[in-house]
């Protein structure tokens, strides 16, 4: 256990602390606030999630929300079948509409909550390990592994417009139906649902940590450093940024289903640029370094936002992009920079002091017995 | 309510420090309990003022909140002041949801006025049907909806088109080429659309679809060159619709030969567009501009003093103005009975109010029967209007699917 | 043989306006390695500037392009003083900073002019259009043109042949041994970071008879003139010239041949491989360190 691992824990229990105990709180453990604060959990999720790729590993992904969204379609997939249960042939009202004749095969195994819940995880997983392999094996690094996720995100996203015929479209999904997991029927607005998504996000960000504790996590921080050094040593670079990038892109799948539930619709819009670049905002704000100062940054950016609509109106988006610039000029680490020098400048002082205390000793040794004695 | 107290009591030990901020809790809750002491009347207010579809909807927005300031203004609905709740959704349909859910559970209003955009108005729904408040919508829409909790103001694919698509034909022949942007809403006018030309012996040359906000259209344009359909059937919306028509007109093609016919272009858009490049195209739409009527007359006025001689009065906020005396019609009839979102709405039904456009009345759907115009653009970016409804027009949002009525019971199978 | 021509022609015009808007980007970013998401913004600016100065003063856009150039010009070189001159040494840390910078000055005009899309005048020598082996081009299209290949030749003659772009070059290419020689590289800097601004502006001016002028305008453009600027390669003109007309091109012709979506998702994919396979761009600087 060296100290770094000693200093998450300690984080990551505060961290736990707040979302479970302090948020509900705040809001009286009730009301619609609970719905809202569990939405923040949910982008704070993705935030995290970017912050294990950028943080740790020096991959910015600006298409962060592809995966995030598709996370979100699966879970709407699923519910949208079980409201479609009574309709002719158990299909969506908007395949009805456009004269699709047999629900797709791709949309079949989506009745199964099991296969649902898998494919929420695995297939962001899928999409950023065949996406990581053919970037990194190419050396793909800095601005342009963020077109070329970007790119890709926006080339998903005018699909998924355009088959309107099996997506909905600009509309997106939409009329979902309560999620019922294993006999408990969700409902969004309690506080057991915000449990849940406390849960996923506590237990999304113990993955992570995990990874970045691990032996893998230090090769990867090599990485963030200089890849050319760390593939010198004969680790395969490539395979290392592609795990970091998986296990981000799976975190940010699990953030994306828990959205659809807390809105109870999945959208287009969930994969789109803005949503995109305000993930690695957050991440900023927070602090890209630690993936629970970036859930932070996350958090906090949303609730400010939803505080600031309330009392600014439309102008709070000036504010907002006002407060962006000035953590980016004057935070470069984030808030868990500010944290982390602060913690920095105690130990200095503190080891200033404890040397100072053993000089003195040393000192109170060296002179004569009567005068120790004066001393105390 | 006792694993409540003791989760506080947790909370409390585990934050000490925190008790320092008494009433801290009370920052993040917001208002919402002050007023249901006071006798006035929340209602939520919802239209983007910023974000890419705020071009529109702002204009919704001040068309809705005149409305309720001459309400007020005039003594309130019986002596009770009307409380706006105003929110800025930021054209995001995730914060519509936030903003809805805010206005509805947290703000207590008894109705939300509020959106444009399909997508919008289905990220609402979830909110506004799960708590069975009102919710206002001014805009014309794609129909096939029959929420027992949405008052749909705006026209519905029947209302547009039946009268419109039989007069193009008459008029410019049977030719035609539907372009839209990529979203329900064009998808459904134009099936109704080709539903009209088989049923009237027409034709559809060519039909496509690009995305929103899509920009150049020179690739378009030259098919329509080729094609040479007799009518260009349009339902394109905001940027697209004005770059459109901007490259049909450098193009050099001819209003009188290829007319432009389109259900989603108003004095807004032709604002933009210019008048000189939208002279000669057509739109249908229950209310214009131009329209003559001491109504309409009073209304423009208002409105242009109020927001600037610069603005537009157009059919969607024409409906967000109307929809609000609607409500207030509403609430009188239900005369001191106690004010719930479901009470209005059923003293609503079969109301009828003088609006701009003509006498509108709610039917028992919950849509509107409105009166249909077809309107030819000048070059000083108002409409004429050359044909207009002698009746009112009856609201089926269900007209292209046989065997389905939107009823005062919902959507029913006949 | 008609469609031939006119497609080949779409495919230029096109170009053109995506050459006008990124050459300004690609100046920026190969100068300082600066991620400029505000510049949209800038073009936006110039829109903006374009129609004020017409419906105030009667100004043609033509006419109003040296205040517009100034203007925005003067925006990018606050900007760069006050904020972007800190980032230099962090060029990720830029596209968050611009994205800031964008947000904001899009609501700063929202305030001030409001949401409403506004409409410019093309000039009217510029009315009509011709007809060029059956195909038809458009008069104010011909001019984009040839106006963006003159910003072209233009910026390369700043580069390339006066004292200024000398120093800029020098400055690029080792900074420190530059200011050895007496060159603020800060100021370089600064009045690169206003010229590419100023230029955003004109592109912005340029193309306001096309669109629709409003606030949130610039957000599409400036990832479209990104592309350009990375798959033509770093601090290299020509490259940028040439990927702006491929580009272009490509949308004409896949948006033709199938449709704009469809266009669109290609050409997303395609940038895709082509960042993957030649991430130096198709004319890579050779100059740079």
């Amino acid at each position: 256990m060296n100290t770094g691992f000693k200093i998450d824990c300690i984080g990551y229990g505060l961290f736990a602390a707040f979302v479970l105990l302090v948020m509900p709180w705040m809001v009286d453990f009730s009301g619609y606030e609970l719905n809202s604060y569990a939405r923040y959990l949910a982008l704070g999720m993705v935030a995290a999630a970017l912050a294990l790729s950028w943080g740790t590993a020096g991959i910015l992904n600006l298409g962060q929300a592809l995966t995030f969204g598709v996370g979100a379609y699966i879970m709407a997939m699923h519910l949208k079948l079980r409201a479609s249960e009574s309709l002719p042939g158990g299909m969506p009202d908007f395949m009805g509409w456009t004269n699709v004749e047999a629900l797709p095969w791709f949309w079949q195994p989506f009745h199964s909550l099991l296969f649902t819940l898998g494919a929420g995880v695995l297939i962001p997983v899928g999409i950023a390990c065949l996406l990581g392999v053919f970037m990194f094996r190419g050396r793909i690094t800095g601005v342009f592994v963020a077109i070329i996720t970007l790119s890709l995100m926006l080339a998903v996203q005018l699909w998924i417009i355009s088959e309107q015929r099996f997506t909905g479209g600009e509309n997106g999904i939409t009329g979902l139906a309560p999620l019922n997991l294993f006999g408990w029927s969700v409902d969004t607005y309690e506080l057991s649902f915000y449990y849940l998504v406390a849960g996923c996000l506590l237990a999304g960000l113990a993955v992570g940590l995990g990874l970045v504790r691990s032996k893998a996590g230090l090769v990867l921080r090599a990485i963030k450093a200089d890849p050319e050094r760390v593939r010198f040593f004969g680790y395969d670079v490539a395979r290392y940024e592609t795990l970091a990038f998986a296990t981000s892109a799976g975190i940010a799948g699990v953030a994306g289903m828990l959205y659809a539930l807390v809105l109870e619709f999945a959208s287009p819009t969930y994969m789109g640029l803005s949503i995109s670049l305000a993930i690695v905002i957050w991440a900023a704000v927070g602090g890209r370094e630690s993936m629970v100062a970036a859930a932070l940054g996350g958090i906090g950016v949303n609730m400010a936002e939803g505080r600031l609509s309330d009392l600014f109106f439309d102008q709070w988006t000036l504010m907002l992009g006002v407060i962006f610039i000035a953590v980016v000029l004057f935070l470069p680490r984030g808030i868990y920079g500010l944290v982390a020098t602060a913690r920095d400048y105690l130990e200095a002082r503190y080891t200033e002091r404890v040397a100072m205390a053993l000089n003195r000793e040393q000192d109170d040794a060296a002179r004569p017995v009567a005068d120790r004695g004066e001393v105390k | 309510m006792k694993r409540r107290d003791l989760l506080k009591g947790v909370a409390f030990g585990g934050v000490a420090g925190a008790v320092s901020l008494s009433g801290f809790p009370g920052i993040w809750t917001g208002r919402g309990t002050v007023l249901a002491a006071s006798g006035d009347i929340p209602v939520g207010v919802l239209f983007s003022q910023t974000g890419a579809v705020a071009v529109v909807e702002s204009t919704l927005h001040d068309a809705c909140m005149m409305a309720i300031e001459e309400i007020n203004d005039n003594g309130g609905i019986n002596g009770r002041m009307i409380t706006p709740y105003v929110e800025d959704p930021a054209s995001d349909p995730a914060t519509f949801a936030d903003r809805a859910n805010r206005l509805v559970r947290r703000d207590n209003v008894i109705s939300v006025f509020g959106s444009y955009t399909s997508a919008s108005r289905q990220a609402v729904l979830p909110v506004v049907e799960g708590q069975n408040n009102l919710y206002w919508y001014p805009t014309l829409y794609e129909g096939r909806e029959c929420s027992r909790n949405v008052m749909y103001g705006g026209a519905v694919p029947n209302q547009q088109q039946q009268d419109f698509v039989p007069w193009l034909k008459e008029n410019f022949g049977g030719r035609f080429y539907l372009l839209g942007n990529d979203y329900v809403y064009p998808r459904e006018e134009n099936n109704v659309c080709r539903m009209i030309l088989d049923e009237i012996g027409g034709e559809v040359v060519n039909e496509e679809y690009v995305p929103m906000g899509h920009d150049s259209f020179s690739s378009i344009v030259s098919r329509i060159r080729r094609d040479e359909p007799d009518v260009i059937f349009c339902t394109l919306v905001g940027d697209s619709d004005v770059a459109f028509q901007r490259e049909y007109r450098s193009a050099g093609l001819d209003p009188d030969r290829m007319p432009v016919a389109s259900l989603t272009r108003s004095e807004v858009e032709v604002a933009a567009i210019g008048g000189d490049a939208a002279a000669g195209h057509f739109s249908s739409a229950p209310y214009f501009m131009g329209h003559e009527s001491a109504e309409n007359e009073r209304f423009v006025e208002a409105y242009l003093r109020k927001y600037g001689d610069d603005q537009v009065t157009h059919f969607v906020n024409e409906a967000a103005y109307f929809q609000v005396y609607q409500f207030k019609a509403a609430v009188e009839a239900l005369n001191g009975e106690e004010l719930t979102p479901t009470a209005i709405r059923d003293a609503a039904v079969g109301l009828r109010f003088q609006a701009p456009q003509g006498e509108v009345e709610i039917d028992a759907n919950l849509h509107t029967h409105l009166w249909p115009k077809i309107a030819q653009w000048q070059s000083d970016g108002q409409a004429e209007v050359v044909v207009e409804s002698d009746e009112r027009m009856a609201p089926e949002p269900y007209w292209a699917y046989e065997g389905q009525v939107c009823t005062a019971n919902g959507l029913e199978n006949a | 043989m008609e469609a031939w021509v006119n497609e080949i022609f779409i495919g230029i015009s096109l170009a053109s306006i995506l050459l006008m808007v990124a050459i300004g980007l690609a100046i920026i970013y190969g100068t300082m390695g600066v991620i400029n998401l505000a510049h949209g913004q800038f073009v936006m600016l110039g829109a903006y500037g374009a129609w004020l100065l017409q419906t105030q003063y009667g100004v043609s856009i033509v006419v109003s392009l040296p205040v517009v150039f100034l203007v925005v010009g003067l925006v990018g070189f606050v900007v760069e003083r006050t904020i972007i001159q800190r980032l230099y040494h962090r060029p990720l840390d830029t596209i968050l900073a611009t994205w800031g910078i964008g947000i904001v000055l899009e609501q700063l005009v929202r305030n001030v002019f409001g949401s409403s899309s506004r409409y410019v005048a093309r000039p009217e020598f510029l009315e009509g259009g011709y007809i060029i082996l059956g195909a038809h081009a458009s008069s104010y299209r011909l001019f984009i043109i040839f106006f963006s290949l003159g910003m072209l030749a233009a910026t390369w003659y700043l580069l390339f042949r006066t004292e200024f772009g000398t120093k800029l070059r020098s400055v690029i290419q080792n900074t420190e041994i530059s200011e050895c020689y007496g060159i603020s590289a800060k100021r370089v800097y600064a009045l690169t970071f206003a010229y590419g601004a100023g230029l955003a502006g004109i592109a912005g001016a340029l193309i306001t008879p096309l669109v629709s002028v409003t606030p949130t305008m610039g957000t599409s453009l400036v990832v479209d003139a990104f592309l350009v600027v990375i798959v033509g390669g770093v601090g290299s003109l020509v490259g940028t010239a040439a990927s702006a007309l491929m580009i272009g091109e490509a949308t004409a012709w896949l948006s033709y041949v199938l449709n704009d979506t469809t266009g669109r998702i290609l050409i997303l994919l395609g940038v895709i491989v082509l960042i993957r396979f030649r991430p130096q761009g198709l004319f890579p600087d050779t100059v740079r360190r």
